[in-house]
C-alpha cells in the first residue's frame, strides 16, 4: 500500500471536516433556548428617569448592603460611568446624545445599570458547578452555596455586570443584581421598580409587558425610537430599555441576536458530541505514528525496558 | 248635628292655629343664622322665600353694625382643612374604561365648560397622603398641593385631568387616584401607577414652565428621618459635648455647616442693611442693638441661654468648635429639651439626653419656638406675631400653621442648615422668603369681580397689610420698656387682666397691647439701621431700625409693622447709647447701681463711658409676617377705602350689571368678625374706614377719589376734589 503522505492528510482532513460538519449542524439544530416560558420582566423607560437614584437607595436596602458611598443628592457621580459593584448592584450613569433644550442646554439621558437577566444567560452557561441558573420567574439566580470562585461568569457575561468580593479572603461571592428573587417569587416587586418615583421602570409578565411596551412606543412615535432593548439581543433578555435617542449613544452595547450560550456551547457540544473529536485525534495520532515507524513503537527501548521490570 | 259643627270648627280653628305657630318658628329657625355655611337645602328654600316676601336685600344686611360671633366662613375653613387631611388617605374604586380623545379635543371641550374659577372651595387645595403610593417604602411626608393655584397659573384643567371616564353622567374632572393607582394593574396595563403619574406630571410641567421645585426633600415633600434608636451609642449618662460629639461621628459634614450658620455666630451679612450692605460682621454677637435687654455684651451667660451651642460665657468663646454645637435645641423630637435659660446655652440638668438624641428628628414648631415664641424667658415678651398659641385657634390666629398644620421649615426652606428668611430686626439673612414664592405676584384666584383689583393691590402693599388686620390676637405683647425706672424692689407690681405685670424691678415699667392695630409704612426690604456707636437722634426717637421706603418707589409696598417702645440710657456726652451690664459681678440686678452697670458694658462694648448718662426715648420696628389670617378675616375695601361706604365708585367702569351686588363686595371682609371673634376687643375700631391713613402714606386722600401713586383716575375721571 502506497499512501504518499499527502495524500494521507488530504483524506483525513476531508473525513474530519466533514464529520464535523454533519455533527455540528446536528448539535446547533439540538440546542434550543433555554428561556423560561413565561418569566417576569422589566421595561425602563430612558425618557421617564430624572436620575434621582432613589432605585440605588432602594436596592442597597431591599439587599442589606451599605449605604452608597456617595452622598444621594450628590449628582456629579451620574457622570462618572460607574459599573454595578459589590456594594451597588445598580447605578445609573448619565449620558449626554447631543439633544439640547429650549435653553441650548445639552438634555442628559440617565441610564440605569443592572444585570439584565438574560433569558438564556452566558454566566449560567459558563459556570461549571451551576451555581448561577435562569429561573421560571426570570431571575438569573446565585447561588453562593454552590460556587467556586472560578469567575467564568464575570468573564462570560456580555454585559459585564458580575462583580467578585476580591476583598474577602475566606468567602468571597459573586455579587449581581438578584432581580429581588425572593421579592418576586412571593409576588411582589424588584425594591428598584417600587421605589422609582417616576415609575420609569415598569414591572411584569415580560410577554404582556412587551405588547404594552409596543403599543406606546406606537402611540408615541416621536418619544420613543422605534426599538426595545432587550427584545432580542442576546436571545432577548428579562431588563428592556425603551429610549429617544440611539442606543449606541447611551452606552450600550451592540450585541448578536442570538443567545450567547449558541456560539460557545455549540462550539464546545459539537467538538465533545459522541466523543468524536478526542477519539479522531487520537486515532490520527495513533496512525501518525503507527506510520512513521511502527517497528520503533514496539521495539522502543523504553517498552522493553519497562517490560524488563515488571 | 250640632256637636259635629262644632267639632269642625274646633279642627279648622286647631289647624289654623298649627299652621301659623309652624310658620313663624320655621321664619324664627330661618332667621336664627342666616349666614351659616351648612345652610339645608330646605332652610335655603325657607331663607330665599322670606326674603322675597319682605323684598330684603341680604347683602346690604352685612353693614359692619351687625355683630355675629362664630363666623361661619371660619367654621367651612376649618372643615376643609379637615376633609382635605381626609380625602388625602382615601382611595376610590378604579375607573377602568376611560373616554378616548386627542389632546387638543379635550382642551378645546373642557375650556369651554371649566374654569379654574369654577374649582369649589373645598377642592382648593390637597393634602395627598395616598397609601397607594406608600404601601412600597414611606420615606417621605404627605404633599400639600394647592389646587386651584396650579389651574389657575395654567388655566387649562385639560393638563392634568387629560381624560374622563368612559361613563355619560361621570365627573369630566376626577383625582389622579381615580385612573392612577397601581402600576402594571391587569384591567389597564398601559397606565402608570399614582406614583409615577403624579411625579411625572408635577416635573414635566415645573420643567417646562422653569417654575416650582423638582427635587424631592427640597421642594414638596418632607423627609423622614430615620430611626437614630440604635445608631446612637452613648453612655447612661451623657454629658451634652458627648453628645455632639457622638452626632458629629456621622455628621461631620453638618457640623461643619452650622459653624458658618447665624444660628451660630449671630452675625452674618447684611446685604439690606442701608449704607452696610456688604459688610459680614453684623449681628446680635457684635454691633446691633434691640429695645429689650439692649445688647449681648456683658450680658453672655443669659442672653446666649438661647444659642444654639454650649457655654458662650464671655467674649472668648470659640466659634471654630464643632464640639460646642447644640444639636439638640433643634432636633429634639420628644419636647422634653429645655435650655438652662442662664447657663450660656447648657441643657437643663433634668433634661434626659439620651433619650432625646436616640429620638433626634426634624426640626418643629416647637423646636423652633423654643427660642423664637419665647425671647425675653417668656412666651409673647418679644415678638407680637409669635408664639406658642400659633398652633391653637385654627385659622383664626395663623392659617398656614395653625389652619394647615405648617411647620416653620416648610415655609424656611433651610439647605447646608441655612435657613431662608430674615427679619427686620436683625440685619443677618440667609435667604428670603416671602408670600409671593408660593402664592405667585397674583395671589387672588376667586370668581369675583374684585379679584383683579385685589391682585393690583399687590404691587403695592403687602399681603399682610390686608391679611393681618391686628397682631397679637391671642396674647398680650410687650410694647413698651422703661429701663430707666428699673430697681425698684419695693413697688408693688399690678398686674393687669391678663396677668401680665406693668413692672419689674429688674426691668423697669413695662406697657402690654393685645388686639393691637399695627403702624403702616412703605417698605423696600431695605433697613435703617442703629448700631452701637452710632450718635443718637437729639430732637426725639431714636429709631433703632427703620424700614427704608417711599411712596414714589417702586419697590416699596405698605407693610403693618410692631413698634416696640422704650426708654434706654445713652452717655450724656458722647451721645451714643450704653450697653448696661445686667446680670453677675458688676451688674446692675446685683448691685442696682447704674453707674457701674454702664461702665463694666461699656468695657465689654468696646466703648467709651464718660461717666454721666441720660435717658432717651427709643423705638423698634419689628415685622410682621406670622399670624397670617385667610380672606374671611382680611380687611374689607371699606375698611380703608372711605369712598366705598356711601357712594359706590365701581360704576365709573363696571355697568350696573344684574346680579351683582357692588356693595356686598365691598364690604366683605373681616370687618368686625376677628374683633368679635376674640375676647379683648377694641371696638372703637368698628365702623371706622380709615385703617390705612392715606394722607400718613404720602397719598392726597383715598386713592379711589384721588388716583393710585403712579396712576390716574380711569376714563378721564378727575380727582374729587378738582371736580368740584
Amino acid at each position: 500500500m502506497n499512501i504518499s503522505r499527502r495524500h494521507f492528510l488530504g483524506v483525513a482532513g476531508g473525513m474530519i471536516s466533514s464529520a464535523a460538519a454533519g455533527n455540528c449542524k446536528k448539535v446547533f439544530a439540538a440546542r434550543q433556548p433555554k428561556a423560561p416560558p413565561n418569566p417576569y420582566g422589566c421595561v425602563v423607560d430612558l425618557t421617564a428617569c430624572v436620575g434621582c437614584r432613589t432605585c440605588e437607595q432602594a436596592c442597597n436596602r431591599v439587599n442589606h448592603l451599605p449605604p452608597p458611598k456617595e452622598r444621594l443628592d450628590d449628582r456629579t457621580v451620574l457622570d462618572q460611568k460607574r459599573r454595578p459593584s459589590t456594594g451597588a448592584f445598580t447605578v445609573i450613569n448619565s449620558y449626554y446624545s447631543g439633544r439640547l433644550d429650549e435653553q441650548n442646554q445639552l438634555v442628559p439621558t440617565y441610564v440605569k445599570v443592572q444585570c439584565m437577566h438574560c433569558q438564556d444567560p452566558a454566566c449560567a452557561s459558563a459556570c461549571i458547578t451551576g451555581a448561577l441558573s435562569k429561573k421560571d420567574n426570570g431571575a438569573v439566580h446565585y447561588d453562593k452555596s454552590k460556587c467556586v470562585g472560578c469567575r467564568y461568569c464575570l468573564v462570560a457575561c456580555p454585559f459585564q455586570i458580575p462583580a467578585y468580593e476580591y476583598f474577602d479572603p475566606l468567602t468571597p461571592r459573586v455579587r449581581k443584581c438578584t432581580f429581588c428573587y425572593e421579592r418576586i417569587s412571593m409576588g411582589g416587586k424588584p425594591g428598584c421598580a417600587a421605589a422609582c418615583p417616576m415609575e420609569a421602570i415598569t414591572f411584569g409578565n415580560r410577554q404582556i409587558l412587551l405588547e404594552g411596551t409596543r403599543r406606546k412606543i406606537t402611540a408615541n412615535p416621536v418619544r420613543y425610537l422605534n426599538k426595545i432593548y432587550g427584545e432580542s439581543e442576546v436571545g432577548g433578555t428579562s431588563w428592556m430599555y425603551i429610549s429617544k435617542d440611539p442606543f449606541e449613544k447611551l452606552g450600550f452595547l451592540s450585541l448578536p441576536h442570538y443567545p450567547m450560550p449558541h456560539l460557545t456551547e455549540t462550539i464546545q457540544h459539537s467538538i465533545f458530541a459522541y466523543m468524536w473529536a478526542p477519539i479522531t485525534l487520537f486515532a490520527i495520532l495513533t496512525g501518525a505514528m503507527w506510520k512513521i515507524n511502527p517497528e520503533q513503537i514496539n521495539h522502543a527501548p523504553g517498552f522493553q525496558a519497562q517490560e524488563d521490570h515488571i | 248635628m250640632k256637636r259635629s259643627s262644632k267639632g269642625k270648627l274646633t279642627i279648622v280653628l286647631m289647624s289654623l292655629i298649627v299652621l301659623s305657630l309652624g310658620t313663624v318658628l320655621a321664619i324664627a329657625w330661618a332667621e336664627a343664622e342666616p349666614d351659616r355655611a351648612d345652610k339645608t337645602g330646605f332652610r335655603e328654600v325657607l331663607v330665599g322665600l322670606i326674603d322675597s316676601i319682605f323684598e330684603r336685600d341680604r347683602a346690604g344686611e352685612s353693614k359692619p353694625a351687625v355683630v355675629k360671633t362664630n363666623p361661619p366662613a371660619h367654621r367651612a375653613w376649618h372643615d376643609r382643612v379637615a376633609s382635605a387631611r381626609q380625602r388625602g388617605k382615601e382611595t376610590i374604586p378604579l375607573v377602568k374604561d376611560v373616554f378616548k380623545e386627542t389632546a387638543s379635543e379635550r382642551r378645546a371641550r373642557l375650556a369651554y365648560r371649566l374654569r379654574p374659577k369654577d374649582i369649589p372651595a373645598e377642592y382648593n387645595f390637597f393634602v395627598m397622603n395616598c397609601p397607594l403610593v406608600n404601601e412600597e417604602d414611606d420615606f417621605y411626608g404627605p404633599v400639600r398641593f394647592m389646587h386651584k393655584k396650579h389651574a389657575s397659573i395654567s388655566n387649562d384643567c385639560s393638563g392634568c385631568h387629560h381624560y374622563r371616564p368612559n361613563v355619560p353622567d361621570a365627573s369630566e374632572t376626577m383625582r389622579c387616584s381615580a385612573c392612577h393607582q397601581n402600576s402594571f394593574n391587569p384591567i389597564a396595563p398601559d397606565r402608570i401607577g399614582l406614583k409615577g403619574a403624579i411625579h411625572r406630571q408635577c416635573t414635566g410641567c415645573h420643567k417646562k414652565l422653569h417654575r416650582g421645585p423638582i427635587r424631592c426633600s427640597s421642594g414638596c415633600h418632607e423627609k423622614r428621618v430615620r430611626d437614630h434608636t440604635e445608631l446612637v451609642e452613648l453612655s447612661r449618662k451623657p454629658d451634652a459635648l458627648e453628645v455632639t460629639k457622638e452626632c458629629l461621628r456621622c455628621h461631620p459634614a453638618q457640623g461643619e455647616e452650622m459653624l458658618s450658620s447665624t444660628h451660630w455666630l449671630w452675625k452674618g451679612p447684611s446685604p439690606f442693611t442701608l449704607g452696610q450692605d456688604k459688610r459680614v460682621d453684623m449681628g446680635k454677637a457684635t454691633v446691633t442693638i434691640n429695645n429689650f435687654c439692649v445688647s449681648v455684651f456683658s450680658n453672655w451667660p443669659r442672653c446666649t441661654g438661647c444659642h444654639a451651642g454650649y457655654g458662650w460665657k464671655d467674649a472668648s468663646f470659640d466659634f471654630t468648635d464643632k464640639t460646642r454645637i447644640d444639636c439638640l435645641v433643634c432636633h429634639d423630637t420628644t419636647g422634653t429639651y429645655r435650655k438652662d435659660l442662664k447657663a450660656a446655652g447648657m441643657p437643663d440638668p433634668s433634661v434626659d439626653l439620651l433619650l432625646v438624641a436616640k429620638k433626634v428628628g426634624k426640626p418643629s414648631r416647637k423646636t423652633c419656638g423654643n427660642c423664637h415664641f419665647s425671647g425675653g424667658d417668656q412666651d409673647f415678651v418679644r415678638h407680637g406675631k409669635l408664639n406658642a398659641l400659633l398652633d391653637f385657634h385654627g385659622s383664626s390666629c395663623d392659617v398656614h400653621m395653625g389652619g394647615l398644620g405648617f411647620q416653620c421649615h416648610d415655609c424656611h426652606k433651610t439647605r447646608n442648615h441655612k435657613i431662608s428668611g430674615r427679619s427686620i430686626a436683625l440685619p443677618v439673612a440667609e435667604g428670603s422668603r416671602s408670600c409671593n414664592h408660593c402664592h405667585t405676584d397674583a395671589p387672588h384666584q376667586e370668581k369675583s369681580l374684585l379679584t383683579h383689583h385685589l391682585n393690583k393691590h399687590s404691587d403695592h402693599i403687602a399681603c399682610v397689610t390686608c391679611h393681618q388686620p391686628v397682631y397679637a390676637k391671642y396674647t398680650p405683647v410687650k410694647t413698651y420698656w422703661d429701663w430707666s425706672t428699673a430697681g425698684d424692689k419695693e413697688r408693688k407690681v399690678k398686674r393687669d387682666e391678663d396677668g401680665m405685670p406693668d413692672y419689674a424691678w429688674e426691668a423697669g415699667d413695662f406697657s402690654w397691647g393685645r388686639e393691637i392695630k399695627p403702624v403702616y409704612a412703605w417698605y423696600n426690604g431695605k433697613v435703617k439701621r442703629h448700631l452701637l456707636g452710632d450718635p443718637i437722634n437729639s430732637e426725639g426717637v431714636t429709631n433703632l431700625n427703620e424700614p427704608a421706603g417711599d411712596i414714589m418707589d417702586r419697590e416699596s409696598k405698605i407693610y403693618p409693622f410692631k413698634i416696640m417702645g422704650g426708654t434706654q440710657a445713652a452717655d450724656a456726652k458722647y451721645n451714643y447709647l450704653l450697653v448696661p451690664h445686667l446680670e453677675g459681678v458688676g451688674g446692675f440686678w446685683q448691685a442696682l447701681d447704674w453707674q457701674r452697670s454702664f461702665a463694666s458694658g461699656a468695657e465689654a462694648s468696646g466703648l467709651a463711658y464718660s461717666g454721666e448718662y441720660k435717658w432717651v426715648e427709643t423705638a423698634m420696628y419689628l415685622s410682621l409676617n406670622h399670624e397670617v389670617l385667610p380672606k374671611v378675616f382680611a380687611l374689607s375695601c371699606v375698611q380703608c377705602h372711605e369712598s366705598l361706604r356711601n357712594r359706590l365708585s365701581c360704576g365709573r367702569c363696571h355697568q350696573d350689571k344684574r346680579g351683582v351686588d357692588f356693595r356686598e363686595l365691598a364690604f366683605s371682609g373681616i370687618d368686625e368678625k376677628l374683633i368679635h371673634l376674640t375676647r379683648k376687643a377694641d371696638r372703637s375700631q368698628i365702623n371706622e374706614t380709615d385703617w390705612l391713613n392715606f394722607k400718613d402714606l404720602g397719598y392726597k386722600g383715598d386713592p379711589i377719589l384721588y388716583g393710585g401713586r403712579f396712576k390716574k383716575l380711569p376714563l378721564g375721571w378727575k380727582v374729587a376734589s378738582q371736580k368740584k
